[in-house]
Formats: C-alpha cells, sequence, structure tokens
C-alpha cells in the first residue's frame, strides 16, 4: 500500500504538472484540494483520466469523485479496492 | 503619459518601458521557466498554463514590477488582448496527444481557446470586469486605440492591453496598461511610444 501511495504522488505531481511540489511534500492524509496545493475543477478531471488510464478504473458515479480524491490515502484504498 | 506601463518579452530579453530588464541566457529548456524564476514568484499555477497564458503572466509580472496594479478597481479595467495564431500551439498539442498517442487531458484540452489566458489574468489580478481576445493579422496599434477609445466611452478607468504570439517560428508578447484622461487617446503618443 505505501508503495502504491509514493507511486500515486509522482503520477499526480506529474499529471497535474506540480512542479513546484516533490514526492515528499504532498502527506498522505492531506486534503488534496483547498488552500494548500491549489488543485482546481480541471485537477479533478486529470484525476479521472489518472485513474483510468494507469489503473483502468473507472468512476460510475461522479458524487463518489469528493470522497474518493480527498486524499491520496482514500486515492490509494479506492484502487486497491478495484482492481482485478 | 496615457500609457503607465509597457512590458515586451521574447526568449532573449524582458524589456519594461522601453528599458532593457533582463537577458534570458537560454539555460532552461524554456525560456518562460527561466523568466519565472527571475521574477522570484510562487504562482503554482503558472507550471499548468500553456505557452500563451504563461507569457501572458510573466507579462504582467513585467506591468508589476513598477506599477501597483491594486490600485484599480476589478470593473476599472478593460483587457484588450489580440494575437495571429489564435491558440493553434495548444490546439495541435491536445489533437496529436489525443490522437496519436491516445492521452487524454483536460487541462490541455481548457487551453485551445486563446481567451483562457485573460480568464487568468482576470483570476490572478481578480479584475472580473470586461475582457476580449481578438485574432488579427499583425500587431495593429489603431485596432487597439479603437478598442480603447470603446472602453473609456463607457467609463473605464484604464486598459490592459497585449499582442501575445506562440508559434513554432516565434514567441512574443507585448503588454501596456493606458489609463483614460478625460476621455481622450493621444495617438502620437502611443505611435512614439512604440516605435
Amino acid at each position: 500500500m505505501s508503495e502504491l501511495k509514493e507511486t500515486l504522488k509522482a503520477q499526480i505531481i506529474e499529471q497535474l504538472n506540480l512542479e513546484n511540489l516533490t514526492v515528499a511534500d504532498i502527506k498522505d492524509d492531506q486534503p488534496l484540494f483547498g488552500d494548500e496545493l491549489g488543485l482546481d475543477s480541471i485537477d479533478a478531471l486529470e484525476f479521472i483520466v489518472l485513474l483510468e488510464q494507469n489503473y483502468g478504473l473507472k468512476i460510475s458515479n461522479p458524487s463518489e469523485g469528493k470522497d474518493i480524491f480527498h486524499s491520496v490515502n482514500t486515492l490509494a484504498a479506492f484502487i486497491e479496492k478495484n482492481k482485478n | 503619459m496615457s500609457i503607465v506601463t509597457s512590458c515586451k518579452l521574447n526568449a532573449s530579453s524582458l524589456i519594461i518601458n522601453n528599458q532593457l530588464i533582463h537577458t534570458i541566457s537560454g539555460d532552461t529548456i524554456d525560456w518562460k521557466r527561466e523568466l519565472y524564476n527571475f521574477y522570484s514568484k510562487d504562482y503554482p499555477k503558472f507550471h499548468k498554463m500553456d505557452p500563451l497564458a504563461k507569457m501572458a503572466f510573466l507579462g504582467i509580472l513585467g506591468i508589476e514590477k513598477t506599477t501597483d496594479l491594486s490600485v484599480y478597481d476589478d470593473n476599472e479595467v478593460s483587457m484588450i488582448f489580440a494575437n495571429k495564431t489564435s491558440s493553434y500551439k495548444s490546439d495541435s498539442n491536445h489533437f496529436e496527444n489525443y490522437t496519436k498517442k491516445n492521452l487524454i487531458s483536460p487541462s490541455d484540452f481548457v487551453y485551445t481557446l486563446p481567451n483562457i489566458l485573460t480568464g487568468e489574468l482576470a483570476i490572478y489580478l481578480k479584475w472580473y470586469g470586461e475582457n476580449c481576445f481578438y485574432i488579427l493579422e499583425k500587431f495593429d496599434l489603431d485596432f487597439y486605440i479603437e478598442q480603447i477609445e470603446i472602453a473609456f466611452s463607457k467609463g473605464k478607468k484604464a486598459c490592459l492591453c497585449g499582442w501575445v504570439e506562440s508559434s513554432d517560428k516565434s514567441e512574443d508578447l507585448i503588454i501596456f496598461i493606458i489609463e483614460n484622461q478625460n476621455n481622450k487617446i493621444n495617438k502620437e503618443e502611443i505611435y512614439s511610444y512604440f516605435k
């Protein structure tokens, strides 16, 4: 699980062009949306693409996105739960 | 002087008020990143912008070197921008990623309109008034003067005007603030300023 979280952080930085951040800057339980990382609604769409392209996962119910994308912890848990 | 501040930048130099401020070394892969570092600005959204928006943002940072833009209320300024090739470079990038590499990027897609850059500036400056982006054959001062006159006749206090071009041939930006002085524009002054 911890390896998955580190991989996720690297993918988030690359996919979202967070050039000012390193993997070490993103905490597992840190809210991804809000003031700290400065992510916006376009980034939420990037998360959907990231999950689909890297893990083959689709979010069937858009209202679940807010909980799934809350932090690296919640993203990793979603991937673990839904991977084949 | 009705033109308060101007800024010109390209891959080789940053010029503010017709004075060379910084020569770009070209040591970094992208000259815009080098200029961003020169300003020592912390604005993470910069890294997500397309080339047009990056240049417009860097132009605003240049303007801010000498001018306090917070003196204008958000509805007192009209933004008038133009270029020749619209967002063609970002369009091509999105098209290539989508069709040849099967890479879908919402952030690429969002920049497939040139006027996104005026939105980026509006967010940064907190100016939520009038803005427009035109496609012109070339930088045309008379066109800008016409648009400025319209804006001033509507009571705008100032106009932020810009020409921003990003193509495979070149990347250039001219940006300037012009203030309303009794709804009169000294055309000769503007012509001589850009000689």
